[in-house]
């Protein structure tokens, strides 16, 4: 069971968490990498996605070879995830018999082997 | 006296008289609304009062004492049976339809037809109610298709958007789909068993465990992890829940998708299925379709611009969670981790009720001032609606699990339970809520940002929208304040009522 001293913690964690976050966030925007301001507000762009393929100060990974870096790759291979759940269709009634069948069939399959 | 079939008649008379009642006054039919839910309300107290100091089931026979039939061996009539469980969910099914026909009040006000309306409100309100407390498996889908249908006619309420329309159609088709997948589960038990009432199918399944037993279960479980919402069957949930009044969409995200969904599920899993088959197996198949429904649904929600819809896949995250308690109670059925996930699961069915009503109910004021919903229009929110932003703040704390509120609670004995359990599947509880608080902190940020040209003229709604958010609020802290007191002597119980199955079996077989 939880107790009051675990609460105290995970709020300490938080904050510690939201402050390192700030930190990194003002390191980031002075150094620039990667980082634009965009009109009223800001946009921040990950720069495997940036149309001159330059990393400020990261020049040496220039081009397609951005995206191959591991650290830019795994970035990018998140963002590519959200960009993936953005396109989200909720469309057609077919699908959605699909997604039913197939989720009683998985059910079904395991009951029948493991059940 | 038992009061138990008053949970049906009172929103059952109330919907139907409010016809009648319209002609007298309009006023007079919104405030009957409000009597009609506050009375169902009072006798959901009741009946939980009464389990929980007693900690006996409650049994009721429609029209005689006994479900068997005169001169035959076998249960013929329909039996309504309530445990811990049912009681617990009853009584915050009617808290917050009561808060959300309150809250109708103001935020309908220029609609027409509010007669529809509240008939229909009470029907889905006694639809739920249905749904938790009977103990017949017919009588179940009946009460699951009342539910449906008025929350179907609900969505599209507002027919004068395509969006409502088009919601309300594509949730009712998709919608049936999947109550027939529930009804061919329940025909295949009845044609192999003979029997509808819960406890009777239980006996029998347990002395006879048969392959159609295992397709009927098949067919019942995809039928209902589509509508609690889980993925990969939760894609109507995200078009359904934005397009309804914000009162409604309260009621759908904290409520339906849990009588309709997870109730249903931990019901029908532990009460009839329970011990008849392996049980380890049926925890593993809930904890899978959790886990996916934790990550995705959380992962979607921080991609939306729509606030509504943003609450919408918050809400398939959120029953990720739950479904991961119960799948850790049924895996680990029968140890002191099984109980606290399934304490958790419970747990955190009610506290999502209460956060996300919440959310809804500051979504709706927010559309009702600013009319719009979309996120990049709402920056610098919090200085023209300052107390609809303290109620978001305090639901996006509560729904990230932030302490002292009562979100943490629940999320606690869930992560605690789950990584006692399997540590992965506490890395992935943990990984979901990393993805619930950066789209709640957007929303923040956006509350919280420079003031834009639409929210100028914004500022807090009315009393009949505020009180209901200022009592969630309340309900909300009040529960994370008092989380021992509130686990030991309501959750744990409750689980362990539910875990018992035998009990449940023996409440109708004995009596």
């Amino acid at each position: 069971m939880f107790g009051y001293w675990d609460a105290l913690y995970f709020i300490y964690v938080f904050i510690i968490g939201l402050i390192i976050s700030y930190i990194l966030m003002k390191w980031g925007e002075k150094a620039s990498m990667g980082t634009r301001r965009v009109g009223a507000g800001t946009k921040v762009y990950l720069s495997g996605e940036d149309e001159d393929e330059v990393i400020p100060q990261f020049e040496h990974l220039r081009g397609y070879f951005t995206g191959r870096h591991v650290m830019w790759g795994l970035i990018r291979g998140i963002n590519r995830m959200f960009i993936a759940f953005r396109r989200e269709h909720t469309g057609l009634l077919t699908d959605y018999v699909a997604y039913l069948l197939m989720t009683v069939a998985i059910i079904l399959g395991v009951l029948i082997i493991w059940g | 006296m038992n009061v138990l079939p008053f949970l049906i008649i009172v929103p059952l008379f109330g919907a139907f008289s409010m016809p009648l009642i319209k002609l007298i006054s309009e006023k007079f039919r919104d405030i009957w609304a409000v009597i009609i839910s506050a009375i169902t309300l009072c006798v959901a107290a009741d009946v939980f009062y009464t389990i929980w100091k007693t900690n006996q089931i409650i049994v009721y026979t429609l029209g005689d004492t006994t479900p068997l039939g005169k001169g035959v061996g076998f249960p013929i009539r329909i039996v309504w049976e309530v445990d811990l469980l049912g009681a617990l969910i009853a009584v915050t099914i009617a808290f917050v339809s009561l808060l959300a026909i309150i809250y109708s009040l103001e935020y309908m006000k220029y609609d027409t037809g509010l007669d529809k309306y509240y008939t229909l409100i009470l029907i889905l309100e006694l639809g739920m109610l249905g749904i938790v407390i009977t103990g017949d498996i017919f009588n179940f889908y009946v009460f699951l298709e009342i539910m449906s249908i008025a929350s179907y006619a609900l969505v599209a309420f507002r027919n004068d958007t395509w969006e409502g329309i088009e919601a309300g159609i594509k949730y009712m088709f998709v919608g049936s789909l999947a109550s027939s997948f529930i009804l061919l589960g329940i025909a295949l038990l009845y044609g192999q068993y003979g029997t509808l009432t819960m406890a009777y199918l239980s006996h029998y399944i347990t002395r006879e465990p048969t392959f159609v037993s295992k397709v009927a279960l098949a067919f019942i479980l995809g039928g209902l992890l589509f509508k609690s919402g889980a993925v990969p069957v939760h894609m109507w949930l995200a078009d359904a829940h934005p397009a309804a009044p914000s009162s409604i969409s309260a009621m759908l995200s904290g409520l339906v998708i849990k009588a309709g969904g997870v109730y249903a599920i931990a019901r029908i899993l532990f009460s009839i299925y329970g011990i008849s088959l392996n049980i380890r197996t049926l925890g593993w198949i809930v904890i899978f379709f959790a886990c996916l429904t934790l990550i995705v649904g959380n992962a979607m929600a921080v991609v939306q611009t729509d606030m509504k819809r943003l609450f919408a896949f918050s809400s398939v995250g959120q029953i990720g969670y739950i479904l991961l308690g119960i799948g850790i109670g049924l895996a680990a059925y029968g140890t002191k981790v099984g109980q606290i996930a399934l304490a958790g699961a419970i747990y955190h069915t009610v506290n999502h009720a209460l956060m996300k009503a919440l959310l809804f109910l500051v979504a709706g004021a927010v559309l009702h001032e600013v009319g719009t919903k979309n996120l990049n229009e709402l920056s610098g929110l919090a200085r023209k609606m300052p107390l609809t932003s303290f109620a978001f703040l305090v639901g996006a704390a509560a729904i990230i699990g932030l302490p002292p509120l009562n979100g943490f609670a629940s999320k606690w004995l869930i992560y605690e339970s789950s990584a006692l359990y399997n540590p992965f599947l506490a890395a992935v509880a943990v990984l979901g809520t990393a993805f619930c608080t950066a789209a709640y902190i957007r929303v923040l940020f956006t509350f919280f940002g420079k003031e834009s040209e639409k929210v100028k003229e914004a500022r807090d709604p009315g009393k009949a929208m505020v009180i209901p958010m200022i009592i969630l609020i309340l309900a909300i802290i009040i529960m994370g304040l008092l989380p021992w007191q509130i686990n030991d002597s309501i959750m744990l119980p409750t689980a362990k009522m539910l875990e018992e199955s035998g009990k449940y079996v023996l409440a109708v077989l004995g009596g």
